[in-house]
């Protein structure tokens, strides 16, 4: 029965969404009727539920690994909410899609989102929550491409990118816990995470997994598809999107943070800075955007933004984190219904209009009671306004947050001032939407819009009521109402019963609640109405280039990325590399086997060789050795043989003796030696003869020494002479010389 | 018997693509009742064979170790089937796609002749049967690129056989070394090396494995052997794509995968360097594939491009050398086979009705031909691996299995790459679906047509519906597996 009753909450729509299809195909009325008690269907069996908790459901073999289903308090109140979410957005989508194209697939995914989201909420594991969480992304992301228009392909394309890289990385992380773990088992990942030694691939785990999840929870910096997605969706599919898939993110970081990383203070404090971020950034862009959805959808981020500082400062305040459970656990209950309020209203608006520019549909409210009321109530509970049920959740929060101030000093007082003043902000929008659409009349088409006084059938009213009563009905019985919801998230949670009651109305929570207001009056007046308003319109002055898809993400993952790993694929995926290399290296081997193969080495050696053969073979058959050999031999030899036989050599021999011996004998026979010898004695002998006979030498020595004494006796004779007269002629030359002198001297003696 | 039906699965397909061309059906009708009836009969004698515990046959010797022989065991059921039935569900769809390609008797005549090789190639029982089979099955499935018989499929042919017979050298100078290192040649889980022999050889004899991996690589489209997909693909017909890409690429992997652990051993190279190289070539191919057909624009060089991407999935498994690892691999070899003849006959369709094959052009497709685009749909879920779809599965066991293998930087890398690849691959499938069915407001819609005929999308969305429903419904092929992974090492 149990089980039973598990499977037929995430299978049964999921079966009947393709009967819806079909029906549709017969007959669009009926489809309408038939989906509706489907929703209808699915509430009671999730009211059902809460009386048969706990329950537990295994599907063994399913994607190999089998899927587990369980239910326990938080998951009951999940689904029940999940059933009354579906029930009235689809009891409200006849009259909205009415002008629409593509109904069939509308509802037949619709159905099958709603099933999936089921298995989100109720997986008892990891693994089989992510199975139904990408099926869950996959079938909720036709209704954000729903309207076709370009805007609404680009958010889609967004959100599918979003989603599937969200997945990817998601699975990553549970990748790394069943290694680590050996095991996705939501129960059992504490016991075994405090027993295993490695906290980094734990961490590194867990922050895949908050990637994941955080990505649909609209976690900053994640969030990009949330602002883009919710304006084009249809608003059903906007108030479930906004209402139930983001909380399913919120559901994973959950079951990570309250199992795996259950009271760790440093995960809790990672979680509180995303969601400060988070909480604060959703509140501002809401505050600037001036397009009903879009607004809302801000809303929506810095709403996750309020839960997940809820889940940080769980984390942080350790065993003693009950305030802050409750509060982030009623938030997300909370926040889901003002959202289904909101986007329900926003849909009225739309349908009628088919405008969300708060230009545009001003004044649109005037006169409408209903839809005035229910958009009050939601605007008030999300506000934060004592008397309903957002003010519960985070007074909780605040309470939370001090708490963790008093043991972790200043951080966590600028986190309460943040908390603080987001809520400002959240007043200052709705404030600004309230006044937008109730309280200001539209220049132009006032009348016409006047004229409207009909704005919905009673099946949407239905719905609308519906979602807009609970919230003051939590509000006011809160001591009961949402103690009782939150005594069911405590399993789910771990966290303990809280120490003390807290009263909801004493002043301390009531002094959180008016600061929050207080800043929202000041920035309402201060920066709406102000800044944000030029001649009474509602101006755009968010930055346009301040938008991180468009900046960042869009550009790295379109552009620079493939720009970057493209060439680098193709170098390797066209095989520029391979194919360079094995062109040279063919080039080579036809080279080096042309070498061979054309012979080039051998023809060269053999026409050498062959060369030399036919030199060497010639100079054998030619005989061109032997011949000049031979004929040098034969001339040799005739040479020889005449020198012989010619007698060349003996017959000049033979005349050389003769010649000699005539010679010789001539010598002798005609005494040519002896003959010229005698002649030159007899010549001598002549000559000496003569010499001697005719006295030639005596003679003249005779004749020469008669001269010689002749003139020696000459020269004797004169010699003696002269000597002789020597002293007479010096007494001559005496005399004449006194003569001179006396000639002179007269006194000299005459 | 046994031994009967064992011959009779290799040689019915064999005798009855040789003997198409000499019958030479004149009409339509004759020719497509005797390829449907020689494709169901062997998928008939396939499923009774698959029901039997064992069957071995042997046909005879060459020389004392080399011997033709068969033998049926986990690997080849896996094989088997996905041939068969992977055959025959193209083979359906090709009786009408051929229509308007021409020389039909040439098509199914080597199609036949190709199912005929692949049969005795999944049943080798040693490496030399298998090594003939295998060189077989590349002469008898290049005519089927060359069918259109213009210049650029002739390239392409040639480009396949030149890479095909390339690799299948390499391949058989391992199978060399491993004649002459193990005790013999046929396939045991573990291996057959001879410690005794191969002592002091070791880093001689992981070379020549690597080489002979590399080698029998080319089939499977592993880098750097992978060139001759992207070209063969796109200029063969439909259905040959199909069947080349999802069974007959394949054979690479039952190659890899007899000689690594059938004859090798896992042990001899786990942890060796040539473990690191393996896995750098699969793990280079897997993001390579993925991010050239993010790139590509022509349907069915993408689909190609993709299949060199997801085949090295499964060698990435196969490398790891872990029995997780391992059934990650053979998982993914079914899944992908189921999903890639899928695509590729999407395309196919897409080319039979509208003459259009580039991405760009299919824009509003989903409201032309919704049960051709959901069957692609389907497919590229399970393709991405998106749960509950095929693809997610294997890739769980993939890559828990690397985070458990322990090869060093592996251990984390091949998963991420795996992660990445499958985002590229959302990448290059997913806008072709949403343009399909999601053409945007006010553009203008290509009319309804027949989607060719029952015959054709039949086939397409059972592929479909069957590559989300193995992975939904995925226990007991893992756990049959898990045993062929186990007897594996």
């Amino acid at each position: 029965m149990k089980p039973m009753l598990l499977y037929l909450l995430v299978f049964l729509p999921m079966a009947l969404a393709p009967v819806s299809y079909l029906i549709g195909r017969r007959s669009k009325g009926l489809r309408d009727v038939f989906a509706v008690c489907v929703g209808g269907l699915e509430l009671l069996l999730a009211l059902a539920a809460f009386f048969l908790r706990p329950a537990r459901a295994e599907l063994p073999g399913l994607c190999a690994r089998g899927l587990l289903l369980e239910l326990d308090g938080f998951r009951a109140v999940y689904a029940g909410i999940i059933g009354l979410m579906w029930f009235a957005t689809l009891l409200f989508s006849p009259e909205y899609n009415a002008h629409h194209r593509n109904r069939n697939r509308y509802y037949c995914f619709n159905l099958l989102t709603l099933g999936a989201t089921m298995g989100v909420f109720l997986a008892g594991d990891l693994f089989t929550a992510f199975v139904f969480f990408e099926v869950m992304s996959f079938t909720s992301f036709t209704w954000v491409i729903q309207e076709e228009t370009p805007g609404a392909v680009r958010a889609a394309n967004t959100y599918l990118a979003v989603a599937v890289i969200g997945g990817l990385v998601a699975l990553m992380g549970l990748f790394l816990l069943q290694k680590e773990l050996g095991t996705t088992r939501i129960a059992e990942l504490h016991a075994l995470a405090a027993a295993s030694g490695s906290k980094g691939v734990l961490y590194t785990a867990g922050a895949c997994i908050l990637f994941g999840f955080g990505a649909k929870a609209g976690m900053f910096p994640l969030h990009i598809w949330l602002p883009k997605a919710h304006p084009v969706a249809p608003a059903p599919a906007s108030a479930l999107l906004s209402g139930v898939l983001t909380k399913s993110g919120i559901w994973g970081i959950l079951a990570v943070s309250c199992n795996l990383f259950r009271n760790d203070p440093a995960w809790g404090a990672a979680i509180l800075l995303l969601g400060c971020v988070t909480m604060f950034l959703g509140a501002l862009l809401a505050l600037f955007s001036i397009d009903l959805k879009r607004t809302l959808a801000c809303s929506s981020m810095s709403q996750i933004g309020f839960i997940l500082v809820g889940i940080g400062v769980m984390g942080l305040l350790g065993d003693e984190n009950a305030l802050a459970a409750r509060g982030a656990f009623l938030h997300m209950v909370n926040h889901s219904l003002f959202k289904l309020v909101l986007f329900l209203c926003a849909g009225v608006v739309y349908m009628n209009l088919h405008k969300l520019d708060l230009n545009e549909i001003r004044g649109f409210g005037r006169g409408k009671p209903l839809l005035q009321a229910a958009f009050l109530l939601g605007a008030l509970g999300i506000g934060g306004i004592p008397l309903l049920n957002g003010y519960i959740s985070k007074t909780l929060l605040h309470e939370g947050i001090v708490e963790a101030a008093g043991e972790y000093g200043w951080p966590l007082r600028v986190v309460e001032w943040v908390f603080l003043c987001s809520g400002g902000l959240t007043v200052a929008y709705m404030t600004k939407l309230y006044v937008a659409i109730f309280v200001e009349k539209h220049p132009q088409k006032q009348d016409q819009y006047d004229a409207m006084r009909r704005c919905m059938n009673p099946a949407s009213a239905a719905a609308l009521c519906l979602a807009a009563l609970l919230l003051p009905l939590l509000g006011l019985t809160a001591g009961r109402s949402m103690n009782f919801l939150a005594d069911l998230g405590t399993d789910f949670f771990h966290s303990g019963a809280p120490e003390h009651p807290v009263h909801f109305f004493a002043w301390e929570n009531l002094k959180g609640a008016l600061i929050s207001v207080g800043i929202g009056a000041a920035v309402y007046l201060l920066i709406v109405r102000r800044l944000l308003m030029k001649n009474g319109s509602y101006l755009d002055r968010w930055p346009k280039r301040l938008d991180l898809e468009e900046l960042v993400y869009r550009p790295l993952l379109l552009r620079l990325l493939p720009a970057f790993f493209g060439p680098i694929a193709a170098l390797f995926g066209e095989n520029r590399l391979t194919t360079r290399a094995a062109k040279l290296l063919l080039r080579f081997g036809s080279w080096f086997s042309g070498l061979f193969g054309e012979n080039r080495l051998t023809t060269a050696g053999s026409k050498g060789l062959l060369r030399f053969g036919a030199w060497f073979s010639g100079l054998f058959g030619e005989n061109k050795v032997s011949a000049p050999a031979a004929k040098g031999t034969l001339r040799f030899g005739a040479w020889l043989s005449g020198l012989f036989g010619e007698n060349k050599l003996s017959a000049p021999a033979a005349k050389g003796t003769l010649r000699f011996a005539a010679w010789l004998s001539e010598l002798f026979g005609k005494n040519r030696l002896t003959d010229p010898a005698a002649r030159k004695s007899l010549r001598f002998g002549g000559w000496a003869a003569d010499l001697l006979g005719e006295n030639r030498v005596l003679t003249p020595l005779s004749v020469c020494f008669l001269r010689v004494t002749s003139v020696l006796n000459r020269v004797l004779c004169g010699l003696t002479d002269s000597v002789a007269l020597l002293p007479r002629n010096l007494l001559r030359r005496l005399r004449r010389h006194r003569q001179e002198a006396g000639l002179r001297d007269p006194h000299a003696d005459p | 018997m046994i031994q009967g039906i064992l011959l009779a699965v290799i040689l019915l397909p064999l005798a009855a693509g040789a003997l198409l061309p000499i019958l030479n059906p004149r009409t339509r009708k004759t020719r497509a009742c005797y390829v449907l009836t020689a494709l169901l009969l062997e998928a008939a004698l396939v499923t009774w064979l698959l029901l039997q515990a064992q069957a071995e046959f042997f046909v005879f010797s060459m020389t004392e170790v080399l011997t033709v022989a068969f033998r049926m065991d986990g690997v080849s059921r896996l094989f088997l089937l996905i041939a068969a039935y992977g055959y025959l569900l193209t083979g359906i769809y090709a009786l009408r796609y051929m229509e308007h390609e021409g020389r039909e008797n040439s098509f199914f005549s080597f199609y036949l002749l190709s199912l005929g090789a692949l049969a005795g190639m999944d049943l080798a029982k040693n490496l030399t049967t298998m090594y003939l089979f295998f060189e077989l099955l590349t002469l008898l499935s290049m005519p089927m690129v060359l069918h259109d018989r213009t210049q650029e499929s002739i390239r392409a042919a040639l480009k396949y056989l030149f890479y095909s017979i390339a690799g299948a050298f390499l391949a058989l100078l391992c199978i060399f070394f491993l004649s002459r290192y193990s005790t013999t040649l046929e396939f045991h889980g573990g291996g057959n090396l001879d410690p005794a022999l191969t002592r002091g050889h070791e880093t001689l004899l992981q070379v020549i494995f690597f080489l002979g991996v590399v080698g029998f690589g080319a089939k499977a489209g592993l880098y750097p052997l992978h060139g001759w997909l992207p070209s063969a693909h796109p200029v063969a017909p439909a259905p040959a794509s199909a069947v080349m890409s999802g069974i007959i690429a394949k054979a690479g992997v039952l190659a890899i995968l007899r000689v690594v652990f059938y004859s090798v051993g896992a042990d001899f190279v786990r942890g060796s360097w040539v473990q690191y190289a393996w896995l750098g070539l699969a793990l280079l191919t897997v993001f390579m594939g993925s991010m050239m057909a993010y790139r590509e624009q022509v349907f069915k060089k993408r689909l190609a491009y993709s299949s060199v991407s997801q085949i090295a999935y499964v060698l990435t498994g196969l490398f790891l050398l872990t029995e997780q690892s391992v059934l990650g691999g053979l998982l993914h070899v079914l899944f992908h086979a189921v999903i890639k003849i899928c695509l590729f006959l999407t395309a196919g369709s897409f080319i039979f009705n509208t003459g259009k094959r580039r991405v760009e052009e299919y824009r509003g497709f989903g409201k032309s031909m919704p049960k051709t685009m959901w069957a692609f749909t389907l497919a590229s879920l399970a393709l991405v691996g998106i749960p509950p779809a095929s693809g997610f599965v294997s890739k769980w066991y993939l890559a828990v299995g690397a985070l458990d293998s322990g090869v060093s930087v592996f251990t984390w890398l091949a998963p991420a790459i795996l992660l990445i690849s499958a985002l590229l691959t959302a990448g290059y499938l997913f806008p072709i679906t949403i343009a399909g069915f999601f053409p945007g407001k006010g553009e203008p819609v290509p009319e309804k047509n027949a989607e060719g005929g029952a015959i054709m999308w039949v086939p397409i969305l059972l592929l479909g519906l069957l590559s989300v429903a193995l992975g939904l419904f995925s226990a007991p092929i893992v756990r049959a597996l898990e045993t062929v992974a186990k007897a594996m090492f």
